[in-house]
C-alpha cells in the first residue's frame, strides 16, 4: 500500500553498462547456422530437385542485387587482378559517383538461395526444414544474393564481401550474420561533429554536448 | 528543503566505475558528491516541483504551433529559414519526444522559478535516474537513512516505459560525439534502458554517420531509420550533412521541433503569453548590444552548461562565464538568485519524460552560474 505512493522507480537495474553482463549479451558463438543452397545457374538449381519457378525467382533476386552489392573498382585492371581476365564488367553509376567516371565490378558467377525449400534429393523432410527456417526468423534469414569466384580460387563461391560460402553447388550450412548483403556504395562520412570540435577548441573544459 | 551532511559510502568510486560511471570525477574535481544530500518534504516535491513541471511543460508545448505560424517568432528564435518546413513537418507529423529537463531556482519556499528548458540534449540523466537511486537504497541498507525515505526519481521507470511504447523504428541507433566520455555514459544508460524495454539498440559515433544519396546510413551502409542523437540540433543544421536531415528517411529523437523549446527564446515567448505566472521570470529578447543593468541575466539563444552567460546581481555584482556560444541572438531574464546552502549555490533540474514529471537532480556550484563542472548531489523525500 505504501508502494503506490513511492515517487521513485521500482527498480533501477543495468544490463549492458555492467561489464559482466555485456559478455553474456554478446553471447559467444550462440548464433545458429542456417541451411542455404548455392548454384551457378537456375537450371542447375532445378536439377537439385528444386521447383524451377523458385529457382528462377531466387536467381532473379540475386541478379537484381548484383549491381548493388558487387565490390567496386576504380579501373578494370584492379578488378581483373582479383577476379581474372575477362571476368569484370562496368558497374552502373551511382548518383554520388557520376563526377568520378565509371567503375568496374566482377561478374556474377552464381547465386545463393536462402529460403528455398528443397523437395528431395535425400534432404531432410520439408516439414523439418520449414521449422528450422521459421526458427531462423527475423534478421537471421538469409537473403537470396549473387555469388562470385576469385581469380586464384575458381572453385569457391564467395559473397560480395568475400565470405566463402561453398566449394560446390547444392546445400550448405552458413552463419546468417556472415552473409547479409551490404550496399557497395561508399558512404560519405564525417558530416556531423564539426561544431563540437570548434567549440571544444574554444572551451576545452566543456565535457558534454548536452546541458 | 535542507542540506544534510552524510558519510560517503566507503569505496563508492570503485563501485561507480564498475557500473559505467567513469565521469564521477572530472579533471580531478569531484562531480558526483555524496558528502551531503538535500531533503524535501513530500508537499514541496509535489506542489512546488512536480505539478509546476507538468504545467510549464504543457505551456511550452502549446507555444509550438504559435511559433510555427509566425515568421517573426521563428526569426527571433534564430531558426535557419531553410529548415522552417522541416521543423513544421516534424511537429505536424507528430514525431514523438522522449525527454527534457527544466532548471529551477527553488529554496523550499515559494514558487520555483523557471530558469531555462533543456529540451534537446539534457544530460545528468544517469546520475539522476540510476546512481542517486542506488545511493538511497545503499544508504538505507546501511542504516544511514531511514527506510521511509523516498526520492523524486521515477526517471528510469518512465524511460523504460517510453522506449517500450514509442513508435520507434528498429533497429534504433544511438549516437554521441566521440570525444565526450560523459556523453557516451549518458547514451550507454539510455541504450541500457532501451534494451531492457526490448528495443534493438545500436551505437554509432556521431562522426561515423554516413550519407548515401541523402540517406543516413550506419557503418555497413544500412539505412538508419531511427536515431537518438546527443548532439544539438542547432549544430547539426550548420554542418556538412545538414541537408541529409531533410532528405533522410530517419526518425530523430529528440525530434527537430524540439529546437524551438531547447531555445532560450522560449523564455520571453512564455512570458509574453503568461505574464505574471508564478513560476516564470520576466524575460525579453535582447540584441546583446546594450550594457546589462542590475538584476538581469543575459543568455545566448543557444548555450549549454552556463557558457556565455552574463549576470548582474541586484547589488550590481557582475559575473560572466565565457564560452563558445556567442554566434546567435540573446535573451534577457530577470535575475532570481539560486539559494545558498553553506558555500554553494543550488539548482534543481526537473525531468520530463513524455509529458510527465519524472524526478529531480540537484547541481551545486561555488558561483551563481551553474556550469558543467558543478557537482551533483543526491536528495531524499522525508516528512
Amino acid at each position: 500500500m505504501q508502494q503506490a505512493k513511492f515517487k521513485r522507480s521500482r527498480k533501477a537495474a543495468l544490463i549492458f553498462m555492467v561489464p559482466a553482463a555485456t559478455l553474456m549479451l554478446n553471447g559467444c558463438g550462440s548464433e545458429k547456422t542456417a541451411e542455404v543452397q548455392v548454384f551457378s545457374t537456375p537450371d542447375e538449381c532445378a536439377a537439385f530437385y528444386n521447383p524451377p519457378a523458385e529457382c528462377q525467382a531466387a536467381f532473379a533476386e540475386a541478379q537484381a542485387l548484383h549491381p548493388v552489392v558487387a565490390p567496386r573498382y576504380a579501373n578494370k585492371q584492379e578488378c581483373e587482378a582479383d577476379f581474372g581476365v575477362g571476368q569484370c564488367e562496368t558497374a552502373p553509376a551511382q548518383q554520388q559517383q557520376q563526377a568520378s567516371g565509371s567503375f568496374f565490378m566482377p561478374m556474377m558467377m552464381g547465386f545463393l538461395a536462402g529460403q528455398m525449400l528443397n523437395r528431395g534429393g535425400g534432404m531432410a523432410a520439408p516439414q523439418q526444414q520449414q521449422q528450422s527456417a521459421a526458427a531462423a526468423g527475423g534478421r537471421n534469414t538469409v537473403p537470396n544474393q549473387p555469388l562470385y569466384k576469385s581469380r586464384d580460387d575458381q572453385r569457391t563461391f564467395r559473397t560480395a564481401t568475400n565470405t566463402p560460402v561453398a566449394a560446390q553447388s547444392g546445400p550448405t550450412q552458413i552463419r546468417p550474420s556472415a552473409v547479409q548483403p551490404k550496399p557497395a556504395t561508399m558512404a560519405r562520412r564525417g558530416g556531423f561533429g564539426a561544431q563540437a570540435q570548434q567549440r571544444a577548441a574554444a572551451a576545452p573544459r566543456q565535457t558534454t554536448m548536452g546541458g | 528543503m535542507k542540506k544534510v551532511p552524510i558519510a560517503p559510502r566507503p569505496g563508492w568510486q570503485a563501485f561507480a566505475e564498475s557500473v559505467g560511471f567513469q565521469f564521477h570525477t572530472i579533471d580531478n574535481e569531484p562531480y558526483w558528491d555524496e558528502s551531503a544530500y538535500y531533503q524535501f518534504s513530500l508537499a514541496q516535491i509535489e506542489d512546488d516541483l512536480e505539478t509546476p513541471t507538468e504545467q510549464l511543460h504543457q505551456m511550452a508545448l502549446d507555444l509550438v504551433p504559435d511559433i510555427l505560424q509566425s515568421e517573426e517568432k521563428l526569426k527571433q528564435l534564430g531558426i535557419p529559414e531553410t529548415f522552417w518546413d522541416a521543423v513544421r513537418y516534424s511537429w505536424e507529423n507528430g514525431e514523438p519526444h522522449l525527454y527534457g529537463r527544466m532548471d529551477f531556482a527553488y529554496d523550499g519556499k515559494g514558487p520555483a522559478k523557471l530558469l531555462e528548458l533543456n529540451y534537446d540534449t539534457p544530460t545528468s540523466l544517469y546520475e539522476t535516474g540510476f546512481f542517486q537511486w542506488v545511493w538511497l537504497e545503499d544508504q538505507q541498507m546501511r542504516g544511514a537513512l531511514p527506510t521511509g525515505a523516498d526520492q523524486f526519481n521515477s526517471l528510469q521507470d518512465k524511460l523504460e516505459q517510453a522506449f517500450a511504447e514509442l513508435p520507434l523504428p528498429r533497429p534504433f541507433y544511438f549516437s554521441s560525439v566521440t570525444e565526450s566520455q560523459e556523453d557516451k555514459g549518458t547514451v550507454d544508460y539510455l541504450m541500457d534502458i532501451a534494451l531492457q524495454a526490448g528495443l534493438d539498440s545500436r551505437y554509432i559515433q556521431l562522426e561515423q554517420l554516413g550519407d548515401i544519396d541523402g540517406q543516413l546510413v550506419d557503418l555497413e551502409g544500412f539505412p538508419i531509420e531511427g536515431l537518438f542523437k546527443l548532439y544539438p540540433w542547432e549544430f547539426m543544421l550548420q554542418e556538412e550533412f545538414a541537408n541529409t536531415l531533410i532528405s533522410s528517411n530517419t526518425r530523430f529523437v529528440e525530434p527537430l521541433w524540439k529546437i524551438l523549446l531547447s531555445n532560450k527564446g522560449i523564455l520571453p515567448l512564455l512570458w509574453q503569453k503568461h505574464q505574471g505566472h508564478p513560476n516564470l521570470l520576466p524575460a525579453f529578447f535582447d540584441d546583446g548590444k546594450q550594457p546589462l543593468s542590475a538584476g538581469w541575466v543575459r543568455k545566448p539563444l543557444f548555450s549549454r552548461e552556463g557558457a556565455n552567460i552574463e549576470l548582474i546581481t541586484d547589488k550590481g555584482e557582475r559575473l560572466f562565464q565565457p564560452g563558445p556560444y556567442d554566434d546567435a541572438g540573446y535573451i534577457r531574464q530577470a535575475f532570481s538568485p539560486l539559494p545558498r546552502f553553506g558555500d554553494s549555490y543550488t539548482l534543481i533540474g526537473s525531468w520530463v519524460v513524455g509529458d510527465l514529471a519524472a524526478g529531480i537532480g540537484i547541481r551545486e556550484d561555488n558561483s551563481l552560474i551553474t556550469k558543467d563542472s558543478s557537482r551533483f548531489l543526491p536528495h531524499i523525500i522525508l516528512d
